[in-house]
């Protein structure tokens, strides 16, 4: 019986469009400050879509618009019916968001915490309670089931923080940064969490710098840069445009200068000793040799030379690479 | 994969009065779950505070004079009420802001005004206890017998109301932790020191007794005094007044600062 009801629940709502559409989204501070300037997306059910971008590019303004803590200066963000600028309540209990920061569960046992969050966002006491100890066990906390939030490490706290907020989830879930000291086991536990949310029906926007890891594990992404939407696609449409291109990385001596640059070498992005540029694949052999004259002059230690990477793309997009974001 | 599908996103948005109790009854224990480390202390610390102007003040004389351990006495437990929700609520909410959990706090899907009633309700049941032992222990030093009567309770009720509704709204409303620090601190001395809550107005001098008389911290004692004594306070219609007046003024700043969204 309950198979059959949660079974036409869901084709209920597959039928129902419960889409999540930003359209032309602009927020102004203090009259000039543009922090988003017309941006526009829409995210399906069960999409994991990235929101990649340098700090201060304007993702945060954006967030705290979509959960009701802003108002655009202009433009509409909509969930299926709902129109989440006129309704901020309903954005609060449609939206579940973990922030970066540290989640505020010192005083918490992290049962307690995960319950407590669950019954505050609408779910009965049964459900939340069977939920919770799914997760718990799904993420490998049990350990620290019983332990006070002050306890605990900070990558145990975060699985506490993800838990939270997916206990009892609304329609779209907004994770900042969710695997931020995660150790490498229960990270991919985290993952699948993740996109079992997802194929349950939520909408998913994953918010972050590490774009190694959004590439393995979004449908599509966004990048923002200076409060405007640069690109947005799949990670493979968007490598598309740097197809027959290789990574050319160059690691020089520390506090050695940047030496002059070839003609066929693309725009270059230099991260503490790193140089880091593409090249065309014909020009491979004129790269290796370049570098390898770089290292036989004392300028440079060693290089690498591998396959374009979402980080190729972001680098061109945005001027930044992930890693210098703080 | 492991089997944890969890429930399916929600198709409605709640609304009404089950939402607002079930809110309600869920913010209230998350409030006193994230105070249980220091509920204990702050209570205790409360008694102390009650305790010490009960008894410090009789310091001041040879023989305290009836009338002046009456006043003093009755004025306590106005201190005991809105100190933890004028002064303590707002440095909360400040230290949410610093340790940037705040945003996480908004997000979460309550009505405003169960928020702010499950505030008021720990921050009464936080002050209760020292208000109690305040006035046992006034009995006890003095001798007074306290004529207790029913308007106690809206007296009781409105300060504390009065007293955290104001320092809700001051916590929200207040952009910077470290200004809401020191407005806390200023209210601290301004309020405990130069209105008449532990001493008659009549003490002050004229224009401070006048400016007072448009503030609520006197009149919170009157209607307490009201509650506790027999014909020693007046114009207590008026006292009730200018204490629900300052009551709405923090609605008013609270529903601005939480709806602001700028």
């Amino acid at each position: 019986m309950a198979v059959s009801i949660e079974a036409a629940q869901a084709d209920e709502q597959a039928a129902a469009d419960w889409s999540f559409r930003a359209v032309s989204v602009t927020k102004v501070y203090g009259g000039t400050l543009r922090a988003n300037d017309a941006i526009t997306l829409s995210v399906r059910p069960g999409e994991v879509y990235g929101l990649l971008g340098p700090n201060g590019a304007g993702k945060t303004t954006l967030v705290k618009q979509v959960i009701g803590l802003l108002k655009p200066t202009s433009g509409q963000i909509r969930l299926g019916p709902f129109d989440l600028v006129a309704d901020p309540d309903a954005a609060r209990q449609l939206c579940s968001y973990l922030p970066q920061a540290p989640m505020p569960i010192d005083s918490f046992r992290v049962r307690e915490a995960i319950e407590l969050t669950g019954r505050i966002r609408g779910g009965d006491r049964g459900a939340v309670r069977r939920r919770a100890g799914e997760l718990i066990e799904a993420l490998d906390i049990g350990e620290w089931e019983n332990t006070m939030g002050q306890r605990l490490s900070g990558g145990i706290k975060r699985l506490v923080g993800f838990s939270m907020v997916t206990v009892w989830p609304g329609r779209v879930v907004i994770l900042d940064e969710p695997t931020n000291d995660v150790d490498p086991l229960r990270r991919r536990l985290l993952w699948e969490q993740i996109r079992l949310l997802a194929q349950r029906g939520c909408a998913v926007f994953l918010v972050t710098h590490n774009v190694m890891e959004a590439e393995k594990s979004v449908d599509r992404l966004a990048v923002i840069s200076a409060g405007r939407l640069i690109a947005e696609g799949t990670p493979s449409s968007l490598k598309a445009e740097d197809r027959g291109h290789l990574r050319l990385q160059v690691m020089l001596v520390p506090e050695a200068a940047t030496p002059p640059l070839p003609p066929w070498v693309g725009q270059p992005v230099r991260v503490g000793h790193n140089l880091i540029t593409t090249i065309d694949e014909a020009d491979a052999a004129h790269g290796i040799s370049w570098a390898t004259d770089l290292i036989g002059a004392g300028v440079a230690e060693e290089y690498a030379l591998g396959a374009t990477t979402l980080e190729d793309v972001y680098i061109r997009l945005t001027g930044h690479t992930s890693a210098d974001e703080g | 994969m492991t089997a944890c599908a969890g429930p399916l996103p929600p198709v409605t948005v709640r609304r009404g009065v089950a939402y607002w109790a079930g809110s309600y009854r869920a913010l209230t224990r998350w409030h006193l779950a994230s105070l249980r480390m220091w509920l204990m202390l702050l209570t205790v610390v409360q008694i102390m505070t009650g305790a010490g102007f009960v008894l410090g003040f009789a310091l001041f004389f040879d023989h305290i004079p009836a009338s002046a351990a009456l006043f003093v006495s009755t004025g306590v437990p106005v201190i005991n009420l809105v100190v933890v929700g004028l002064i303590m609520g707002p440095q909360l909410v400040a230290q949410q802001k610093l340790q940037q959990s705040y945003d996480f706090v908004r997000s979460l899907p309550v009505p405003q005004t169960s928020a702010a009633a499950a505030w008021y309700t720990v921050c009464l049941l936080a002050g209760l206890p020292a208000v109690v032992v305040s006035l046992l222990i006034a009995e006890a030093r003095y001798g007074i017998s306290f004529a207790v009567s029913p308007a106690i309770v809206p007296a009781v009720l409105l300060v504390a109301f009065t007293g955290t509704i104001i320092g809700y709204g001051l916590g929200h409303a207040v952009p910077n932790p470290m200004v809401t620090t020191l407005v806390t601190e200023l209210l601290i001395f301004a309020a405990f020191g130069f209105t008449p809550i532990l001493y008659p107005s009549w003490q002050l001098p004229g224009w401070l007794a006048t400016l007072n008389w448009w503030f609520p911290f006197g009149h919170m004692a009157v209607i307490v005094r009201a509650g506790l004594t027999s014909g020693m306070a007046t114009g207590i219609a008026s006292s009730y007044l200018i204490v629900a007046a300052w009551g709405v003024i923090g609605v008013a700043l609270s529903a601005w600062a939480l709806g602001r969204r700028a």
